[in-house]
């Protein structure tokens, strides 16, 4: 491990899913104290393994996210108390998060419908954050060999909401972008099932995407499969997934097709026109394009 | 723009002592030609630097770093901050209203080989120009046409010659062009041979995919078996759309060949010139109404096109005959159908037909569907009742003083840009990042 190394984690933070996999009904419960704490010791691993490496950590809240924690600034000016039994950088990301999470839920409230988490907003973030750190510009740092410059970025993905089909440009977007700036995402599917889009995100940026099957195991899933750097991946056989679903979302009943009917007019046509449609892809011949409006030839 | 009239067509002539190979009667052409290509692009808004410089032996040297003016503490700031407003506003000016373009697109790139090739006026020659641009050029190509595909046939000693198959994987196309010395010109170049080479192997393709020649010519002769004007009229029946990008003049065959089929011509003057001119071909053409409406209503319905997304096998399934090559291999696709087993992703099902596509390259050709809306310019922090400390995306801090740039339009003194439908500030870097790279807006989602 010569070059440090970047890690930006994304917790999806969906109260809800959360409470269901806490659930004893499940084969592994898994509850979010155990979730975070077992996530902290990988997180500091990371934040050990050597000195420069940097953290971020963003949460996927419901209809929005936040940034939990970066390592670069500080965002509270309350630095926790010094305890002699704890190491200061461990503690600082440990309060760091666990506070801010608490604050976000207790900002949260009785809602009558939960929205959708915010995954995409998360992901665009931690690719702008991403950006930042990797072309600093003038106005921050001039020197090409800056050691705060990181060569190896990566987002891990901790995901336990199914797909949503809406966000599907937005996350496919997202991964060309990620491949633009040639940064690995990994998914870790901690509850719920398999997510599409996700896979393939993972499976585009040659990352890897990891269904949890032994949901006690955690730790042990992290550290073994998401700690190394890409670098290091290719000695270390890291598993991948082996199957991946290259199928897209129809948008006339939300369902997940493998043979879908294309509007050659949608995809053949316009750049500003249709902005608040949807991806023309449907599950059975339409009289009409819902997306264009246009006639359609059923073949 | 350089003053041009008739007087300097004639200085063309007498300044063009540098090919020496070439006839009296060609080179008069040839003065004539550029003369008139140049006075053609005076009327229609060529690209600038078209404008600025006409022949390279003509133009004054230009330094770039002149145009660069540090203030008054000797930062490069302002003039920085100045070539980005540039940017913003020229994203701001993109045509808001709706064209309606191709995305599946089949293109044949026709590169002339022709001993005229090694002419030495584009350095190092205009072969070796040719081979890097075409290069640059399919890369882009890929990346905005991700469902394309690109064949490329050579010309030389008369001959049309395939050089790489109908492919839509970029390696396959540019490995076909790495190779120098397979490439070497020699000969004659055969317009008509090599139009109907790649007339024939576009003609299968289905009717809602655009069919593309592109010719890179740099030879001012053709000599051709038959009638040239008959592999024209079939092109127009076909409605493969012609582009000549010539090195040399204007022919009058390569401009029937553009006009007729509602392609684009062009005469490149320089070596950064060609480039312009190869890389308008880029984008999706805007389809015309009249060479495809095809039918009496003047807004052609749509039609729907069966498209299957395909399962991608592991490499450690065991290995089978795949249905394209039959070769033995362990990775490949499913045809969610028929379940053949296919090499690479698109293609059209060799068993059933089924056109294959994975979701991502449909969604990757969508992007520009969806742009995100240009951001909001901050020029005043009055009247802000609360305002956030940091950028919204990268959480970089904000400075609170206005910056001393002189201000112009589109930048904002505070450096802050805002989303109009989410209200989110976001700095410089980002805004441009998310225009441009991501096309969705961290706080809206969308």
């Amino acid at each position: 491990m010569e070059k440090a190394s970047h890690l930006s984690v994304i917790i999806d933070l969906s109260p809800t899913q959360w409470h269901l996999s806490a659930q004893t009904s499940n084969q592994y419960p898994l509850s979010i104290e155990t979730f975070l704490s077992q996530l902290l010791a990988f997180l500091n691993a990371h934040i050990a393994s050597k000195h420069e490496n940097s953290l971020v950590i963003f949460g996927a809240l419901p209809g929005k996210s936040v940034l939990l924690y970066s390592s670069t600034e500080l965002l509270s000016d309350d630095v926790p108390s010094l305890d002699a039994n704890s190491y200061l950088p461990f503690k600082l990301v440990d309060s760091a998060v666990v506070q801010r999470i608490m604050n976000e839920f207790d900002a949260i409230g009785e809602l009558e419908e939960e929205p959708p988490c915010a995954l995409v907003g998360a992901v665009t973030k931690a690719l702008c954050y991403i950006n930042r750190i990797t072309h600093p510009s003038s106005t921050t740092a001039g020197v090409a060999e800056d050691p705060s410059i990181v060569h190896d970025p990566r987002i891990l993905i901790l995901s336990v909401s199914p797909d949503l089909s809406s966000s599907y440009i937005p996350i496919m977007n997202a991964i060309f972008s990620a491949q633009k700036l040639a940064l690995t995402i990994d998914v870790c599917k901690v509850y719920g099932p398999d997510t599409v889009f996700l896979q393939q995100a993972a499976h585009l940026t040659n990352g890897s995407y990891i269904y949890l099957e032994r949901r006690d195991a955690l730790l042990q899933y992290l550290i073994m499969s998401f700690l190394s750097p890409t670098s290091i991946r290719k000695i270390l056989a890291v598993p991948k997934q082996d199957k991946i679903d290259f199928r897209a979302a129809c948008f006339c009943h939300k369902n997940i097709v493998d043979i879908g009917f294309v509007c050659s007019v949608c995809l053949s046509s316009t750049h500003y026109l249709l902005l608040s449609c949807d991806l023309a892809v449907f599950c059975q011949p339409l009289p009409v394009c819902s997306t264009c409006r246009l006639a359609t030839l059923v073949p | 723009m350089a003053p041009r009239n008739r007087d300097d067509n004639f200085m063309d002539v007498d300044s063009d002592s540098d090919i020496s190979l070439l006839g009296d009667v060609e080179r008069r052409g040839k003065g004539k030609g550029k003369g008139k290509a140049a006075d053609k692009r005076k009327k229609d808004k060529g690209k600038a630097k078209a404008k600025e410089q006409a022949y390279t032996w003509e133009a004054s040297y230009t330094r770039s770093w002149d145009t660069v003016q540090e203030d008054e503490a000797g930062s490069l700031q302002g003039a920085v901050e100045d070539l980005m407003a540039r940017g913003r506003r020229r994203r701001l000016l993109a045509p808001a209203a709706a064209i309606r373009r191709t995305i599946i697109r089949h293109l044949v790139l026709l590169l002339d080989l022709s001993a005229a090739m090694m002419d030495r006026d584009m350095r190092p020659t205009r072969f070796d120009l040719m081979l890097q641009y075409a290069r640059e050029f399919v890369v882009e190509w890929f990346d905005q046409n991700p469902l394309g595909q690109i064949g490329v046939v050579g010309m030389r000693a008369g001959i049309g010659e395939r050089i790489g198959e109908m492919s839509g994987n970029p390696q396959d196309v540019l490995k076909c062009l790495s190779d120098r010395t397979r490439l070497e010109p020699t000969g004659e170049p055969s317009l008509q041979n090599a139009i109907e080479m790649a007339r024939s192997s576009m003609s299968h393709l289905p009717t809602h995919s655009s069919r593309e020649i592109l010719i890179i010519f740099g030879s001012l002769t053709t000599c051709d078996p038959g009638n040239i004007h008959d592999t024209l009229d079939a092109c127009v029946k076909n409605k493969i759309r012609i582009s000549v990008v010539a090195l040399a003049a204007e022919m009058k065959i390569s401009r029937d060949l553009c006009d007729k089929t509602g392609g684009q011509f062009g005469v490149a003057m320089n070596e950064g010139h060609f480039k312009d001119i190869l890389f308008e071909l880029v984008p999706p053409p805007a389809q015309r109404a009249v060479a495809r409406a095809g039918g009496p209503g003047a807004n052609p319905a749509a039609d729907l096109m069966m498209m299957g997304f395909p399962t991608r096998l592991p490499d450690s399934s065991p290995p089978s005959l795949c249905a394209c090559h039959s070769d033995m291999k362990t990775e490949g696709f499913l045809c969610p159908r028929c379940m053949a087993k296919v090499c690479d992703v698109p293609t059209d099902c060799d068993i059933c037909g089924l056109m294959i596509v994975s979701s991502p390259h449909l969604a990757r050709s969508y992007h520009h569907l969806f742009p995100v809306k240009p951001y909001e310019t901050v020029t005043s922090m009055e009247g802000e009742s609360e305002t956030t400390p940091a950028c919204h995306a990268c959480a970089r801090i904000f400075s609170t003083s206005a910056s001393t740039a002189a201000a112009s339009e589109g930048i904002s003194l505070w450096g802050r840009y805002r989303c109009p439908d989410c209200h989110n500030d976001f700095c410089t870097e980002c805004d441009v990042f998310v225009h441009d790279v991501i096309h969705c807006c961290p706080g809206c989602g969308k």
